[in-house]
């Protein structure tokens, strides 16, 4: 268990009196793409912003990479190599799409304080925005605002903003929500074909992704992981079926 | 080509225009250019923070004035020969800016929106404070004079060379301002504005690129303030004055915080306005701040949002269609203004003191001498004047709207834009 690459212990988050997050143990291994299901308001977005450093854990301990994050602020867990989405949309909506996956590339290639340069003329930034942005198949919106892109579109340009740093570790809250069928199943592959090497969790609502992408599958319900194992032992979990999965599993 | 190439030959023109300012115009005007490119660096330099990075500041006649202060210690320092030849001075400005505007840039960009705006006012009501006390650093309620030393051949005695060094200055900061949007950190400090949460989770430190813009805004504002000694030989600490803080708001915002030359033509506009209209009114404040207020209701992208709309109504209609619309706005605007600034001067005379007292000695009304002619206070005639250009102000205002109702009405026809050019219209 000691080569996991990022372990969650024990834990905990209380908004006021009410508890979220119960004592989670999670440990993700380099290379595993691992799914988090588990009902509405099972603490699925929480655990992400506990994580990424949005949000501190009111006890245990988030371990990346051989280091200890708890506390840690965003930047600085990114830095380390680890890269996320949001549930809700989270983009600069007033910046053109390709500037929006500039910015993001721009921090590890040049770094936030170069003021000596100018940045058309990077050309390393240049051709790596333009890679991301084919990859998301969105080079013939590169002009447009992000903010009047489609919904879906708008998921794909956060997919190539959280790859763009390179990371470890890929946390996505459900990428695919707002996805048409063709969509949804690109996307899959995408994500399949950008997380190879890296470890991946990701939260989706579309079973016939998670079962179709994961190695493994975690269920939380109510903040705290009742059952974890690969799609075919979580299909037959008999807790599993009936804390959460149920009509889908009967379907 | 021409869309690419009219910025420049605007930008060529208007250099030619400055570069023969001190041929074609008197000292006096001569010196009110100087100020207006000072106001004019000073509003950029504050649309930097306040436009880019969103961050709206309310003292930035602190960096403004610290630039000053320490301009006028360079120059007097070792016996009065400086401690840079003098077109050099506004070196220290910048560096006093720049120190200073890290420092208070470092706990005021800890905080965003109200609180933001609370700590940079309450920094510069504090030097306001504090700067008559210290009378080793600021020279206590007279100030701190100094003299222009020669330097590389020139005596800096004459209006016209203080004018050529300030606008060599003032280009040489828009320049710097202007690289600055061009390289990542420019890019950063719009993001900044855009959606500082993402910028974290992309591995940014959001602080860090606060403190920068800041520091960059306070920075060309010293420079600024130093201008402004080197013009005046002296300094004072009435800079760090809330109007001084006030002035550089109104202006950018007249001219519009969102563009790049905006605010610098907002600044020049008014500090010409300014200096043309105060000598013959006492109600010079009063026409700045409707002025405003009308430019923030109506044209929330100031002057300059009503230049590329114009510019965008001819590219899409053709000059001649839009013409009866801008001739009726103007004429609109012009009888309006009139009729307006008629009551107000017609008022300020009635209810000022000398009137008063002239009126109870005389047991009458006596008429006012205004605009070269006298008025009776009691005569329907004076009254019919302002009510008659403000009725045909009116008559106007509905004319240009129902010409711009008969525009949009036309375009409705047309195909909507593209939004590969909504794009680019929004583009900085």
């Amino acid at each position: 268990m000691n080569d996991a690459i990022l372990s969650l212990r024990g834990l905990r988050k209380s908004f006021g009196d009410t508890e979220i997050i119960r004592g989670v143990d999670l440990d993700l291994h380099p290379g595993e793409r691992r799914a988090l299901i588990g009902p509405n308001g099972a603490g699925k977005s929480t655990l992400f912003h506990l994580v990424s450093g949005n949000l501190a854990p009111t006890s245990g301990e988030v371990v990346f990479d051989g280091q200890r994050i708890t506390g840690w602020t965003p930047q600085r867990i990114n830095r380390h190599g680890l890269a996320r989405s949001f549930q809700i949309t989270n983009i600069f909506p007033k910046l053109t799409v390709f500037e929006n996956i500039r910015l993001a590339v721009m921090r590890q290639q040049v770094g936030q304080y170069t003021f000596w340069r100018v940045i058309d003329r990077l050309a390393g930034v240049r051709a790596a925005t333009e890679a991301l942005l084919e990859k998301v198949r969105l080079q013939s919106q590169a002009r447009t605002l992000a903010g009047e892109m489609s919904y879906s579109e708008q998921r794909s340009l956060e997919l190539a903003m959280t790859l763009a740093s390179d990371p470890k570790v890929v946390l996505l809250d459900e990428p695919m929500a707002g996805m048409s069928n063709e969509e949804t199943h690109y996307t899959m592959e995408l994500i399949r074909e950008v997380t190879a090497g890296r470890a991946l969790l990701i939260v989706e609502h579309d079973m016939d992704v998670v079962f179709a992408l994961a190695d493994r599958i975690s269920v939380l319900v109510y903040g705290q992981v009742i059952a974890t194992g690969t799609p075919q032992e979580i299909r037959s979990h008999q807790g599993v079926r009936e804390a959460y999965l149920g009509e889908e599993a009967a379907a | 080509m021409t869309t690419m190439r009219t910025p420049l030959m605007v930008a060529a023109a208007a250099l030619a225009l400055l570069g023969a300012l001190p041929l074609l115009l008197p000292a006096g005007l001569l010196n009110a250019s100087i100020q207006a490119l000072i106001a004019a660096l000073f509003a950029c330099a504050y649309s930097l923070l306040a436009g880019r990075a969103g961050m709206l500041s309310f003292g930035h006649a602190a960096y403004f004035g610290v630039g000053a202060f320490a301009t006028v210690h360079a120059m007097n320092a070792l016996g009065g020969t400086g401690l840079l030849p003098t077109p050099l001075m506004p070196l220290a400005g910048a560096l006093g800016g720049l120190g200073f505007g890290l420092a208070a840039g470092w706990f005021a960009t800890q905080r965003s929106g109200t609180a933001f705006a609370m700590i940079t006012l309450a920094v510069a009501e504090l030097l306001h404070a504090v700067a008559p006390q210290l009378k080793g650093w600021f020279g206590g309620e007279s100030g701190i004079s100094t003299m222009r030393a020669p330097a590389w051949g020139f005596g800096f005695g004459s209006t016209t060379q203080v004018y050529y060094l300030t606008l060599a200055w003032v280009l040489v900061s828009l320049a710097l301002l202007y690289f600055h949007t061009r390289t990542p950190l420019g890019r950063l400090t719009l993001a900044l504005r855009e959606n500082e949460h993402r910028l974290r989770f992309l591995g940014y430190d959001v602080h860090g690129l606060g403190v920068s813009a800041f520091a960059l805004s306070a920075m060309l504002s010293g420079v600024a303030g130093g201008l402004q000694v080197m013009g005046n030989e002296s300094a004072n600490y009435v800079v760090f004055d809330a109007g001084v803080s006030a002035t550089v708001v109104l202006n950018s915002y007249i001219g519009g915080v969102g563009s790049f030359l905006g605010p610098a033509l907002g600044a020049a506009l008014m500090s010409f306005f300014g200096f043309a209209v105060s000598d013959t009114t006492q109600s010079w404040l009063l026409y700045q701040g409707v002025l405003f207020v009308l430019v923030m209701m109506f044209m929330p992208e100031g002057l300059t949002g009503l230049v590329s709309a114009t510019t965008r109504l001819v590219a899409r209609h053709g000059f001649v269609a839009v013409l009866p619309l801008a001739l009726s706005a103007v004429f609109a605007v012009l009888l309006l203004a009139g009729g307006a600034v008629f009551v107000v001067e017609m008022l300020q005379r009635l209810f000022s003191q000398d009137y008063r007292s002239l009126a109870r000695m005389s047991g009458t009304a006596p008429p006012v001498l205004l605009f070269g002619r006298s008025w009776l206070a009691t005569a329907l005639a004076t009254w019919i004047v302002p009510a008659g250009l403000l009725a045909a102000g009116a008559l106007m205002t509905g004319v240009a709207r129902r010409c711009h109702r008969a525009l949009v009405q036309a375009a409705s026809h047309e195909a909507p834009p593209s939004a590969a050019t909504l794009a680019e219209r929004a583009l900085p």
